[in-house]
């Protein structure tokens, strides 16, 4: 008789042990996961002095190639799926400036896409611009693609000298970007 | 290098499904041989014993304290991304510890000395053990990113993780002093096949409104992974000698160390038991295949800047390297093969059992072949109650687990122990130890965490421990 107990024990034991139970899953759900984070930083700035204007040549006073190598790279540019691009150009200098180029450019030289600024001389309101890249904007293959900017500055006429203390024109930029880790 | 990402990777994901070890059920377990590992000191009775090699003792635990598989992958229409930012990136808290640990006996023994109050034990195990907390800032910026986190500094300290596997042969002493007293004691060597930790991170990563430009971004970072054994593995995995490499680091072709078990039990009363253990005080030296990551300095970007007409000076500057050997220079990642020590995860045992009932026949007084106690310990009793603490030394501090227990005897042919447990994991933990013998023939088998077992996937820590050993108490 309590050889029977024990085992009775024993089997209820390892029946409760063994016999469990597990509500459906659907582990394929992870080929659902999407790891699509968004990040930003500042990309270039540029800022040049009432002085340093006054000292060009040629209406063209500024013409310069910057290699930028962070939207080409690979860990970038096969997983960017859009952006933004942010521009704040502030003109405090009594110089009027035609034209402010951006050209985005690719490995071989050629202009992918050109953003284009007109501005007054001060007093004038920051200009603020913001450019989409992905659905619904520009093409997403212009960043992928992008490999240096080119930024020049045309002048207009000549003007007078500024009072302001520091007289000066910036360009600042800055990117959003949304890119697929999963 | 691929390997030793595709390892960690492995290990921190593992990690966050598996839970810190406390062998509650095992602990002052005195049928189970392996009682003794936990408490070198505990009261045994046995002539001799072997362990069926490789299955003598088997412990595996899983779980993890924040979130559970059914968490995400509960077949319930919901949309996976939904619930990976609700109940993991939203829901987990930094001090959601994602650790576990194994064991697998590869041998295993004891004989009781010449003078009968001295028992000795021996043997080799192989151990895993894990842990990573919940890197939260990472895991925001990983899903969600910095755009939407103007200031917030994401936290490197939220990497903490530490691993290692290793084999470890021991030889410990139980020793009766009288009075009720028993003392413990067992020596270990470590082995090392791998380690890995990084526990000591500090510094952030911020984005806030830029002085010059429209953002400045502040990487302040003091951070360092170290690593033993990854670049072995790796080569042996690639020239397919992975298991022979593992074989050869754990029997001393890796890093060594040493460590001490320490325990007791002693009777206050004949009915009253109070014990205590501390396991594995020691270290492991790492110099054999170390390789160390280190990023540690402070920079702010603000992107390229160019301010003329100075900027103009060099027409062949390139800025944007210039900027990339800035923030290099400012910040530089760096690797080294400085060897170093890992103390292991020291943990404390301590319990008080009040023992009642009928005391249970004596196996002196068995006319079975495996009968005869040759130790003259105190009576056993049918019944014991009691509770127990266990703690845990781990990065971000002791992990603590209370226990109730209920132990009973059935004869000499079965005993089981009912255990309750609150942590800081669940406060539902049942668990459930048996031990029976047939002949000279010991099998224990402990599952923990038995209400769980309605829907194991919702559980965040399902655990068994099991052995088969060889027991003697000699002969008349």
């Amino acid at each position: 008789m309590k050889s029977f107990r024990t085992y009775l024990i024993t089997s209820l034991v390892l029946v409760f042990l063994l016999n469990s139970c597990m509500e459906e899953q659907n582990f394929d759900q992870y080929e659902d996961l999407r790891l699509r984070p968004t990040y930003e930083a500042s990309i270039l700035y540029i800022e040049a002095s009432e002085r340093a204007i006054d000292a060009a040549s040629s209406a063209t006073f500024f013409s310069r190639d910057f290699n930028f190598d962070a939207f080409s790279e690979s860990v970038f540019s096969e997983r960017v799926r859009s952006g933004i691009i942010t521009y704040e150009v502030e003109n405090t200098t009594n110089q009027e400036f035609d034209e402010i180029l951006v050209e985005f450019l690719d490995e071989a030289g050629n202009v992918l896409y050109t953003e284009s600024f007109y501005v007054p001389p001060a007093p004038t309101a920051v200009l603020q611009r913001e450019i989409t890249f992905g659905p619904g904007g520009e093409n997403i293959d212009i960043i992928r693609n992008t490999s240096s900017f080119r930024v020049s500055a045309t002048i207009g006429a000549d003007s007078s000298t500024s009072t302001l203390s520091d007289p000066k024109i910036t360009l600042k930029s800055s990117g959003k970007f949304t890119v697929a880790l999963k | 290098m691929r390997f030793q990402k595709t390892f960690l990777a492995t290990i921190l994901l593992v990690c966050g499904y598996m839970h810190g070890q406390n062998k509650q059920l095992l602990y002052d377990f005195g049928e189970v041989p392996q009682s003794l590992m936990v408490n070198p000191g505990t009261k045994v009775d046995f002539k001799w014993y072997a362990g069926i090699p490789m299955l003598s003792g088997i412990s595996l635990q899983v779980g993890s304290s924040g979130i559970s598989a059914n968490d995400i992958f509960a077949d319930d229409g919901l949309d996976i991304n939904d619930k990976v930012r609700d109940r993991a990136i939203g829901g987990m808290k930094i001090e959601d510890e994602l650790s576990g640990t194994y064991q697998l006996e590869l041998l295993s023994g004891g004989f009781q000395g010449r003078n009968p109050n001295n028992f000795y034990s021996f043997g080799i195990y192989n151990e895993g053990d894990a842990i990573g907390y919940w890197f939260k800032d990472y895991a925001i910026l990983a899903f969600e990113g910095n755009a939407d986190y103007l200031d917030k500094r994401f936290d490197l300290s939220h990497l903490k993780t530490r691993g290692e596997m290793m084999n470890v042969f021991h030889f410990g002493v139980n020793k009766r002093m009288g009075n009720g007293l028993v003392l413990g004691l067992r020596g270990k060597l470590y082995s090392s096949i791998l380690d890995f930790n990084s526990t000591g991170n500090r510094g952030y990563f911020v984005t806030t409104e830029g002085q010059n430009n429209l953002l400045a971004s502040t990487l302040n970072a003091d951070m360092q992974l170290r690593t033993s054994g990854l670049s072995a593995l790796d080569e042996a995995k690639d020239d397919g000698n992975l298991a022979s490499t593992i074989i050869k680091r754990g029997f001393f072709g890796g890093n060594l160390g040493v460590g001490v078990d320490l325990g007791f039990s002693y009777n206050i009363n004949e009915q009253l038991v109070v014990t205590g253990s501390l396991l594995d005080l020691g270290f492991i030296y790492h110099a054999n295949d170390v390789k160390s990551y280190s990023l540690n300095g402070n920079a702010t970007i603000e992107g390229i800047e160019i301010i003329l007409p100075s900027a103009l000076s060099d027409s062949n500057r390139d800025f944007w390297q210039d900027f990339v050997d800035e923030v290099d220079a400012l910040v530089p990642f760096e690797d080294d093969s400085e060897s170093y020590v890992a103390f292991r995860p020291t943990k404390l045992y301590a319990s008080l059992r009040y023992n009642f009932g009928k005391p249970v026949r004596s196996r002196q007084d068995c006319d079975c072949n495996y009968s005869v106690s040759s130790n003259k310990g105190s009576l056993k009793y049918a019944n014991g109650v009691g509770g127990q603490i266990y703690m845990i030394n781990r990065p971000r501090g002791p992990q603590t687990a209370l226990t109730a227990f209920y132990h009973r005897r059935f004869g000499d042919v079965m005993a089981v122990k009912a255990t309750y447990t609150v942590d800081k994991f669940s406060l539902t933990n049942v668990g459930l130890g048996v031990s029976m013998q047939a002949g000279p023939v010991n099998l224990y088998l402990m599952a923990d965490n038995l209400l769980a077992y309605q829907n194991l996937a919702a559980s965040q820590y399902t655990s068994f421990q099991l052995g088969l050993n060889i027991i003697s108490w000699g002969k008349n």
